[in-house]
């Protein structure tokens, strides 16, 4: 069996769920299995929305699972296991996933590769592919014999779709809370003061190539001249070269414009994540390797700063 | 009757006045202590030498107002009244007191003599004090900063002067001597009152006189007064030999030079007038800075100042060139970014992560050490592999290796000497950064690391003779270098080199170039170097060619803004940049060309030059470009 | 508040070109710089801040080769106290687990209040260390910190969760935090700094003095068999728009218009 741990937030079940959901489906395509989610706390209307993605779900409610924290969902997904005693576990490579899933690994002894961007089985067998280096590198990985496995999943890596419509069957587990160190105290949104980047058709976002902060107002007045907003990747608002929420991500926004013009931007994961469901992706970058080539749909090898002035001109036409 | 003066006429009592005279210079005493200990502070090995040409300067530029004089006659002038008319009135008192206690010689026409020339002294005086106070409250000149201080301290001196005449002018009024005309100043001071009320009145303006004066000595020490003292100092002790004591063993980083010269700093504000920061309307000024450290250093204040402050100076020294006591202002600065570089955590983020690169990659530019990619399609010894002895070492530097516009330096130059014939070689990827961005911003290890490693790289390769791109590197190479490590090289600029090929005659112009070009001097390599002609003469060696000085020029030069460190500190840019108010002079010369001969200024101004959209009527080119051009 | 650090030398990769090792085993790694890992930077500065403000001793470890001793001694200039490495011999080829393994055989016995780490390394990127330290020591922890807010003995954690949400979570002491990047600016290490911490002892611990049995650590402790590096899979996405500059923007200006809808 697989057991995919769904990912919900304020009453919100997340997208990687599914992602997580589709990724199985294909691995028990290789090797047949059966596919469970595992829903700890949330919400019921939740079981809805997994049922056809999954053969089975077991629910564990209480109070105490409503918001992650990691020594109940430790609890809860040891019962978890021991009642349905999956091959592979997902759990998703996020805030959620790279806080729980070593936690789970050291206290249940299990082998854990974290942030795969594939996974496969094959004979039991767990290989993963993982990029490191920032990107640079990939790295395909081949496991040695394990009763069990623990992945985690990067977000965005797979469509949250399925082929084959299941119909799950609903078990519950009773969960009696205990005790714990670490205590959940609240959410904080960060206020949204500026502009939302979100809902814009056409964004212009700039990297760490923009250099320094002075090159900004070359880029917005570009962005302003034919209507799009300006937004940027990670290096750009930590160094607050740009408000923080004009961050495009995984840990800033994610955005669907029309088009996504990306300069200067090598194009990592997480920020791959948040606007990889762009229309159309475009990017300008010196280095014919950056991995942004990757996922965009049209490329440019050039300086950025040589190509705006010109493009800005052909526009203007 | 025999014309004479009797001191302490109808004054008194005596005994109070000694001791009020005893309080004011005890309080003199102990405020002059009080900076000598801080001097003394800064003086370690360091001795401060006899000089007769230090003592020429201190006549020339203090009794003489030398420096003061010069770009602002007015300023000299008032400064030359006051300074001769107190001294004299000071030094009449001092004789008066000779003559009284001592030795009486005053008397007749000795005496007429004598109180005639104090009449002169104390309308110099006024007419000095006039004039500075025209200058600050009418004319209000701008670099002039309007504190309580400087009121309180003109109007003083303004009372003293006219109680002194107006109390003679009782005196007269009583007396009525024969010789009264003499006194021609204060007689007119004289006949306000009747001769009893004079006489009445007379003991209470003494009195007033008197504590006014005593006062005045006593706060000399706590007030710009002591420029009287510090300011000759700092004159003499500006051609004293420069030291660097290595980062592990100083306890600070001052020494007594910079203590003497933060101390002696006037406030006059010529550095800030002719400041490129301040200039462009950065929030800078370097007399500012000092004020707040002298505040901090001599009088305990507890002034906070904005961090930031410390990192627009350039270092290009225009400051010093004006400054009437010979105070580099970017030197102090210097000093101050090194506290906070040791301190690490005020650091601005781009500074830092420039230095971090210098620090690994021995560049500030890019995290590479691929220092040899603009060689590409040349032939270059490189004197690290082929091990040829007494080749000239082209010192390429950090910026003309790696920054893609001023890589056309290099090649340009590497191309002039092949083609006349010169042996040269350069290091390769084993040239480290010559140490000058470090040592300006203050990242004293870091220089010390690499002032090492240039001197044991040329040594092990028995180089003898140095040509550097940058100005920058040539001024730490010849002036910084030999205070750490005894060095037997020369170093030249290339602008020398060229200059030198042209007068052997190995180097000349066939055809003729009609172009109107102007020159812009490098900080580093006028100011700095003191090398202004060698370029010139250069350019001149062209026929054809037109060469229009612009407004600032030789050690008047306007910086473009790159040099001590500021090409990595961009956040401190105003609306207007340094480079594009050098840029516009060059374009109201009307010359086609701007030629220049630094790797910073180059890509300064080329910079300035987009941004002004003067990219069809002006060229920014280095002087090898030019060159290579004349000659193709 | 005494805490120990754990930090880690990365090659610089920012702007190098990466080869890969023939047996695909490893980058090559002779033309790169070693650096301290970005996010174990901030967790260095973030002990010193909290150093400074309450007091206590701040010890660093690491767990590398003999030149992986620059990170100590830079952390150790930034205001650390002590340091500790733990010599790479034998860990080689360790899987996570190994690694944390090695930290806690010396950790173990050393008094602490808060333990902190990067919440993940530039190189391999696997986000484990921290969290499996914490479990094997068996104290409460919290990933990817963004603030840390010290009172009466207990720590409130402000954690970066997606979507510019953040979650504020308590944790008692003693308990393991790691650092996510951007929590605050690290301090510039000046070369005077760094010599003055020249000539501090560095302890050093080797995997014989751990007790550790040997067969935990290395590949054979390790979960992985087999590990393959290759470059990236190329030109899969994007189609390339080449010619001059003028020809380029043409295309791009044309493709904006159409997708658009300008
Ligand atoms: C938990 C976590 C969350 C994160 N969340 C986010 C997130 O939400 N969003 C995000 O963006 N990152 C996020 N990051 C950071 C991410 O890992 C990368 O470090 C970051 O995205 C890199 O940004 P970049 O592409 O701008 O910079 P780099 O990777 O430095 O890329 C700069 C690129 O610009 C190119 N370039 C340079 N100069 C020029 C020029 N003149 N013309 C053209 N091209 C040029 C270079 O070739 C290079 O490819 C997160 C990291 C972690 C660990
Ligand atoms: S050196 Fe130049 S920039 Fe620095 S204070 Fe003096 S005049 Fe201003
Ligand atoms: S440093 Fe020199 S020029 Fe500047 S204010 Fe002081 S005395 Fe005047």
């Amino acid at each position: 069996m697989i057991l995919v741990l769904a990912e919900h937030r304020r009453g919100e079940l997340r997208d990687v769920t599914f992602e997580m959901l589709s990724l199985a489906e294909r691995i028990s395509k290789e090797s047949p299995m059966e596919i469970a989610s595992l829903l700890l706390g949330g919400e019921r209307g939740f079981i809805d929305k997994l049922k056809d993605f999954c053969d089975r779900i077991i629910f564990v409610d209480s109070p105490e699972l409503k918001n992650y924290s990691p020594e109940p969902y430790l609890e809860a997904i040891k019962k978890a296991i021991d009642a349905t005693s999956p091959k592979l576990i997902m759990i998703s490579h996020s805030s959620f996933g790279m806080d729980l899933a070593p936690f789970l690994s050291e206290k249940l002894s299990l082998p854990l590769i974290t942030d795969c961007v594939d996974v496969s089985l094959k004979e039991g067998r767990l290989a993963t592919l993982r990029q490191i280096y920032g990107g640079k590198i990939f790295s395909e990985i081949r496991l040695k014999p394990y009763e069990r496995y623990l992945v985690t999943v990067r977000p965005g890596t797979f469509e949250p779709e399925i082929r084959e419509k299941r119909s799950a069957s609903v078990m519950e587990i009773p969960f009696q809370a205990g005790t714990y160190k670490r205590r959940f105290l609240e959410y904080i949104e960060e206020k949204i003061e500026d502009i939302d980047i979100s809902s814009a058709d056409i964004i212009v976002s700039i990297g760490r190539g923009i250099g320094k902060p002075e090159n900004i107002p070359i880029v917005q007045e570009f962005a302003d001249e034919i209507g799009a907003v300006l937004a940027c990747s990670r290096p750009v608002a930590d160094k607050g070269w740009l408000p923080k929420s004009r961050q495009v991500g995984i840990s800033g926004k994610t955005v669907k414009p029309k088009i996504y013009l990306a300069l200067g931007i090598s194009g990592s994961f997480q920020h791959q994540v948040g606007m990889k469901n762009s229309k159309t992706i475009i990017a300008v970058n010196k280095d014919p390797k950056a991995p942004i080539f990757n996922i965009a749909h049209y490329g440019v090898v050039a300086d950025m700063f040589q190509v705006i002035p010109v493009l800005k001109e052909k526009l203007k036409k | 009757m025999i014309p004479e003066r009797e001191l302490f006429w109808h004054a008194g009592p005596k005994t109070l006045f000694y001791l009020l005279s005893l309080v004011s210079v005890s309080i003199f005493f102990y405020g002059l202590t009080r900076h000598i200990s801080v001097w003394k502070k800064g003086l370690k090995k360091e001795k401060i030498h006899l000089s007769c040409k230090s003592i020429g300067s201190v006549i020339k530029d203090g009794i003489f107002a030398g420096r003061i004089l010069k770009g602002d006659i007015s300023a000299g002038i008032m400064h030359l009244l006051i300074f001769w008319g107190f001294s004299f009135l000071f030094l009449g008192t001092i004789v008066l007191a000779f003559d009284h206690y001592i030795y009486h010689f005053l008397f007749g026409k000795k005496y007429l003599f004598f109180s005639f020339s104090l009449e002169v002294a104390g309308i110099m005086l006024i007419l000095g004090l006039f004039l500075a106070f025209i200058r600050r409250y009418v004319q209000k000149i701008g670099r002039l900063e309007n504190k309580r201080e400087d009121f309180i301290v003109l109007l003083w001196l303004v009372l003293i002067t006219f109680t002194g005449f107006f109390l003679e002018g009782l005196r007269l009024s009583y007396q009525n001597p024969e010789w009264k005309k003499f006194s021609f100043f204060g007689l007119l001071f004289s006949n306000i009152f009747s001769k009893d009320t004079a006489y009445m009145i007379y003991p209470f303006f003494w009195w007033i006189h008197v504590l006014l004066s005593l006062s005045f000595i006593s706060a000399i020490p706590f007030t710009k007064l002591f420029h009287m003292i510090a300011s000759p100092l700092s004159i003499y002790i500006k051609d004293q030999p420069y030291f660097i004591v290595p980062v592990e063993e100083r306890e600070d980083v001052f020494t007594y030079r910079e203590l003497i010269q933060i101390d002696a700093c006037t406030r006059c504000g010529r550095c800030v007038e002719i400041c490129p920061s301040s200039g462009v309307g950065e929030p800078f000024a370097p007399r500012d800075v000092i004020s707040l450290i002298k505040e901090k250093i001599f009088f305990g204040k507890k002034t906070e100042y904005d961090p930031k402050l410390i990192w627009y100076c350039t270092t290009c020294g225009a400051c010093l060139e004006v400054c009437p006591i010979y105070i580099p202002p970017f030197r102090i600065i210097r000093e101050l970014r090194a506290r906070e570089i040791e301190d690490g955590t005020r650091v601005p983020a781009l500074m830092a992560q420039t230095l971090e690169r210098l620090y690994k990659y021995n560049n500030p530019w890019v995290s590479s050490k691929k220092r040899t990619e603009w060689v590409k399609g040349l032939d270059i010894i490189d004197i690290t592999k082929e091990k040829e002895e007494g080749l000239l070492c082209y010192f390429v530097g950090c910026t003309t290796s790696y920054e893609t516009r001023a890589q056309e330096i290099a090649r340009s130059f590497s191309k002039i000497l092949n083609r006349c014939g010169v042996r040269f070689g350069i290091l390769g990827r084993k040239e480290p950064c010559c140490g000058d961005i470090a040592r300006r911003v203050g990242e004293d290890g870091l220089f010390e690391d690499h002032t090492i490693s240039c001197i044991e790289l040329f040594q092990e390769y028995g180089i003898k003779e140095v040509v550097t791109s940058s100005p920058h590197c040539l001024w730490t190479m010849k002036n910084e270098y030999p205070l750490l490590k005894d060095i037997d090289i020369s170093f030249f600029h290339y602008s020398q080199i060229l200059e030198r090929l042209i007068n052997e005659g190995v180097l000349n112009f066939k055809k003729g170039l009609n172009i109107k070009v102007t020159y812009h001097d490098p900080c580093y390599l006028g100011r700095h170097n003191r090398i202004f002609d060698s370029p010139r003469n250069v350019i001149k060696a062209i026929p054809g060619i037109k060469l229009i000085e612009m407004e600032h020029n030789k050690e008047n030069s306007l910086c473009c803004g790159g040099g001590g460190g500021r090409m990595w500190q961009e956040e401190l840019d105003v609306d207007v940049k340094m480079s594009e108010r050098r840029i516009m002079e060059v374009y109201d010369t009307g010359a086609e060309i701007v030629i220049t001969c630094c790797p910073l200024c180059l890509i300064m101004l080329e910079d300035a030059r987009k941004t002004k959209g003067l990219e069809e009527s002006l060229k920014v080119m280095d002087l090898n470009e030019f060159v290579l051009m004349a000659l193709e | 508040m005494n805490i120990i650090l754990c930090v880690k030398q990365v090659p610089d990769v920012t702007e190098a070109d990466i080869r890969i090792k023939k047996d695909g085993k490893d980058i090559e790694k002779e033309d790169l710089e070693m650096v301290i890992n970005e996010w174990d930077n901030y967790a260095v500065e973030e002990a010193v801040r909290i150093k400074e403000k309450y007091g206590g001793k701040i010890t660093v470890i690491t767990l590398g080769d003999e030149e992986s001793e620059d990170v100590l001694r830079r952390a150790l200039a930034m205001g650390a106290d002590e340091a500790i490495r733990i010599d790479e011999e034998g860990f080689e080829g360790s899987d996570p687990r190994g690694i944390a393994l090695g930290l806690y055989h010396v950790i173990k016995d050393l008094p602490f209040d808060l333990i902190l780490t990067g919440a993940q390394s530039a190189d391999m990127g696997w986000a484990q260390v921290g969290v499996l330290l914490a479990g094997m020591l068996n104290i409460p922890y919290a990933t990817l910190a963004v603030q840390i807010e010290i009172k009466d003995k207990k720590v409130i954690v402000k954690r970066e969760l997606e979507s510019n949400t953040f979650e504020n979570v308590e944790l008692p002491i003693p308990s393991l935090i790691t650092i996510q990047s951007g929590i605050n600016e690290p301090r510039y290490v000046s070369v005077l700094g760094i010599r003055r911490v020249r000539k501090l002892k560095i302890e050093e611990k080797f995997l014989d003095d751990l007790e550790i049995p040997p067969d935990k650590v290395g590949e054979k402790g390790s979960i992985i068999e087999s590990m393959k590096l290759m470059p990236p899979p190329e030109g899969k996405g994007a189609e390339i728009i080449e010619g001059s500059i003028e020809e380029v923007c043409e295309r791009l200006a044309q493709i904006i218009k159409e997708k658009g809808g300008l």
